[in-house]
């Protein structure tokens, strides 16, 4: 049978009415699991696994599992729908693969495109979706053995890149933005260290043993970072507030997006397809590339559309990718996929290189939900876009309380501890001098995710090298991510001596 | 006048009943509630997705739910890192007393706690050994296509140029699958230092290394590679049993022994409860792991896996924790790495 014979196979598994019930049921509730801070895709998808075992427990086994499945896998990329619109909205990225959203998604609500950029967002996570899809039938298995080639040394000079990379996310000053780069390696050191097992850095406190948590940074930074500033300096007292002129996106905002999207798609799916590299760094990576490309540079982090457009696309996209190492291989490549992995693993399913023969109707019955999931994410999301662009018009004085009260709950909810409750103040006050200093505290929160797996990959790669560091040349594909990282840094630098005027980041 | 009187009675007994529902709550916690469990179950495997202890902690989840020993329902949650020794200092700490939350785990709780790079302070004396339910074996795996047929030819060539051959495993140096990989080239005269052996997190991820041409040969254990070797995608050259597999597709398989390797290495897997777990929920627990492991459901979840039925509980399970502390100093203390 040919591809596209077992995908229609697919699609009569989920034109069935109750498992169009549970793709239904399973974006509705990953769309509430993605706006609602704290409970992220991971501990969505966990707490439903026995729920969904109960509601299917009435069904033979192998259709048991794939509604299941369908409904769970449902929850995880509507999450990545929803997970948005706190970083629009009140600059409090609610999943960790929606901070970069917050830079210029929260501007363009501050002047009023609240609806513009939600809209966006979910358009463009519905085309990401579906191009990730796309790929996943197409690209599955030669994918997959890319992934899996993908050694230590590709891993690092990856991760390299993407902190050369970092210069796209500075403001004014990029000597402000190395140091912040510096500082989140710093963090990032911080706890037992993977390779060796030894502890760094934390002083026999077991809070840090398993360290810094990127997200509680992440919203300390930006959302109490963003209120202390409004309560210090007093602006928030009776500024107008912004006018929401209308919900959908312009003419022009939907030309200036169809190509970030279009960009962050590409770049979502394929990073999200190696395992451990996932939605987060896919975001980011989407977002610097547009700002880099971008004609317009300066226009970014003050409400260009594109930096809505490009990142969101590529966690969505991301999220479909990372299906592939888990489908094909049974590898998880990220928290959320393991725990889908589990949930194939209760059904005695086993994910991996003989899924595809041993049960297509599970396999090929996801992946055609997943098309009808991502439709009705869009149908669902554009009408919830006017409710929540309301949000925006409430008085700051009832909107920072809720502000507060979202991300101690959120940070909480994930961690447990009251330890991260003090690290959030913590961030917040040092994110309000951060943000009146003019240093960007994105570098920081990219360099804490990067840095752990730039250290690990680069002692993994010289173990296997006996410790040569032409490893990371030797390998074709390494090679090239450091001649674009190098080129990344050098190019401007040059243009720059020979006089040409161009826009970089000027020493401010 | 009377409304508002109804309203107050209203109010205080809203009051009352919630200051009840308070103190009924404390004292649930600290003196173990006779009802338990009264709320969701979480069952911590502290590795990543896809390992073994992933693998038993779902099995048990799952077994227990589905045959309605245990009705709350039981979750799975990862917490990977250092090779278990994160998740242990917090549950050794944190959740000393949370009835609700056990741990899936295997000799790693000893190891670590053993080795001179010990990166954990705690062992299983900081927790309640629940059950022993299951016993696995070592495994070296190499790809299908690897020039290496046998064991001895592998190690023949890491004796010739140790730094030719990459090994890698799913936890750090010094822990489980370092010593699996590390004692058939020990026992057969290599120096364990000299061998190169790369850690990654959890044996999903190395098993990728392994796929992707980026090791030569991993140490893990046979419930990881039973899938693959059924893909036809590695080939397995040595388990660690003291005698050959009974399991389907894997009975030719040599143990170390076959091969004049006197060694053999058990991976028993157990769960435990937090340190001071109440007395209700550990008989609770120890009386429903012994239920479990007389289940059809559970023997065929086990040979499903390809683990081997061993089972101890309560007390035995302390003794024989005991015992396996003893052994285990011996292996590092040879390998040079007790602390």
């Amino acid at each position: 049978m040919s591809t596209i014979q077992y995908l229609l196979d697919g699609f009569a598994i989920a034109f069935q009415w109750h498992n169009i019930l549970f793709a239904l049921l399973g974006v509705i509730i990953g769309t509430a699991v993605g706006v609602l801070p704290g409970i992220g895709p991971m501990s969505g998808v966990a707490l439903l696994i026995p729920v969904t075992a109960t509601l299917t427990s009435g069904l033979p086994i192998e259709m048991a599992a794939t509604s299941s499945i369908i409904l769970l896998a449902g929850v995880y990329y509507g999450a990545m729908y929803g997970g948005s619109t706190t970083s629009i909205l009140l600059n409090t990225p609610g999943e960790s693969s929606s901070v970069v959203t917050t830079l210029d998604g929260y501007q363009m609500a501050r002047q009023g495109r609240a609806g513009a950029a939600l809209s966006i967002a979910a358009i463009g996570s519905f085309i990401a979706g579906i191009i990730a899809l796309i790929g996943l039938v197409l690209l599955a298995r030669p994918l997959s053995k890319v992934a899996i080639n993908f050694g230590p040394a590709e891993y690092f000079s990856l991760m390299l890149l993407g902190l050369a990379a970092v210069s796209g996310l500075a403001g004014k000053s990029i000597t402000k933005a190395l140091i912040m780069t510096v500082l989140g390696l710093l963090l990032g050191t911080i706890g037992i260290d993977a390779v060796s097992g030894i502890a760094r850095f934390t002083y026999d406190q077991p809070v840090l043993f398993s360290g810094i948590e990127f997200l509680t940074v992440a919203v300390g930074l930006f959302a109490l970072g963003e209120v202390f500033k409004t309560i210090f300096e007093k602006d928030g007292a009776d500024e107008p507030i912004a006018k929401i002129d209308r919900i959908l996106p312009t003419k022009k905002d939907l030309k200036d997006s169809a190509a970030p999207i279009a960009r962050g798609s590409f770049l979502g799916f394929f990073l999200g397809v190696l395992p451990g590299a996932g939605a987060t760094l896919a975001s980011f990576f989407a977002y610097i590339t547009e700002k880099k490309i971008s004609k317009n540079p300066e226009s970014f982090g003050k409400g260009n559309i594109a930096g809505v457009a490009s990142p969101e696309s590529a966690n969505n996209a991301a999220s479909g990718g990372a299906m592939i190492p888990l489908l094909t291989l049974g590898i998880p490549g990220s928290g959320t996929t393991a725990i889908l992995m589990g949930a194939f693993i209760m059904y005695n399913i086993q994910p991996g290189p003989l899924l595809f023969e041993e049960h297509p109707d599970v396999a090929w019955g996801l992946i055609a939900s997943m098309f009808l999931g991502n439709l009705m994410l869009l149908i669902l999301n554009m009408p919830l876009v006017r409710v929540f662009a309301k949000i925006i018009q409430t008085p700051k004085r009832f909107l920072l309380p809720i502000i507060i009260a979202i991300s101690i709950f959120g940070v909480y909810a994930v961690q447990y501890t009251t330890f991260d409750l003090f690290l959030l103040l913590g961030c917040g006050i040092a994110g309000y001098f951060f943000a009146k200093n003019d240093f960007p505290v994105a570098p920081l929160v990219l360099a804490l995710v990067l840095g752990p797996m730039i250290e690990n990959n680069m002692r993994r790669a010289l173990t296997i090298s006996n410790g040569e560091f032409s490893i990371f040349i030797a390998k074709p594909l390494s090679l090239i991510f450091l001649v674009i990282a190098v080129l990344w840094i050098l190019i401007p630098i040059l243009m720059k001596l020979r006089g040409k005027n161009v826009i970089i980041n000027e020493e401010g | 006048m009377t409304m508002k009187k109804k309203l107050l009675t209203l109010f205080s007994a809203a009051a009352l009943t919630l200051t009840l529902a308070a103190c009924n709550d404390s004292e649930e916690t600290s003196s173990g509630d006779k009802d338990y469990p009264t709320s969701n179950l979480t069952i911590v495997a502290p590795s990543g997705a896809g390992g073994g202890w992933d693998l038993t902690s779902r099995s048990i989840a799952k077994v227990m739910n589905e045959t309605k020993l245990i009705e709350k329902p039981i979750t799975v949650e990862n917490k990977p890192g250092g090779g278990g020794a994160v998740f242990m200092a917090t549950y050794a700490t944190k959740e000393a007393k949370n009835d609700y939350m056990l741990m899936v785990k295997s000799p790693p709780i000893l190891i670590n706690n053993l080795k001179a790079e010990g990166n954990s302070p705690y062992g299983y004396k900081d927790t309640t050994p629940l059950a022993q339910l299951t016993k696995d074996f070592g495994a070296i795996v190499v790809r299908a296509d690897s020039p290496y047929e046998s064991l001895t030819d592998l190690l023949d060539a890491v004796k010739a140029d140790p730094t030719a051959l990459t090994m890698a495993g799913g936890s750090a140096p010094g822990s489980m699958d370092h010593l699996v990989t590390i004692l058939p080239a020990f026992e057969y005269g290599i120096d364990p230092k000299a061998v190169k052996y790369v850690s990654y997190d959890g044996g999903g991820e190395a098993m990728a290394a392994l796929l992707g041409n980026n090791a030569d040969a991993i140490g893990t254990d046979i419930s990881t590679v039973t899938a693959y070797v059924k893909s036809g995608d590695v080939r397995v050259l040595a388990v660690t049993a003291p005698e050959k597999l009974t399991i389907e597709g894997l009975e030719e398989i040599p143990t170390l022994y076959d091969l004049g390797i006197e060694s053999e290495f058990t991976i028993w897997r157990g769960i435990f409860g937090p340190k001071d777990m109440s007395d209700t929920a550990k008989e609770y627990w120890v009386e429903k792991l012994t239920e479990l492991n007389e289940k059809e459901e559970w023997k065929a979840e086990l040979d499903r896996n390809g683990w081997a039925q061993d089972f101890r509980a309560g007390d035995d399970f302390t003794k024989f924790l005991e015992e396996q502390e003893g052994t285990i100093t011996e292996i590092l203390t040879a390998l040079g790495m007790k602390k």
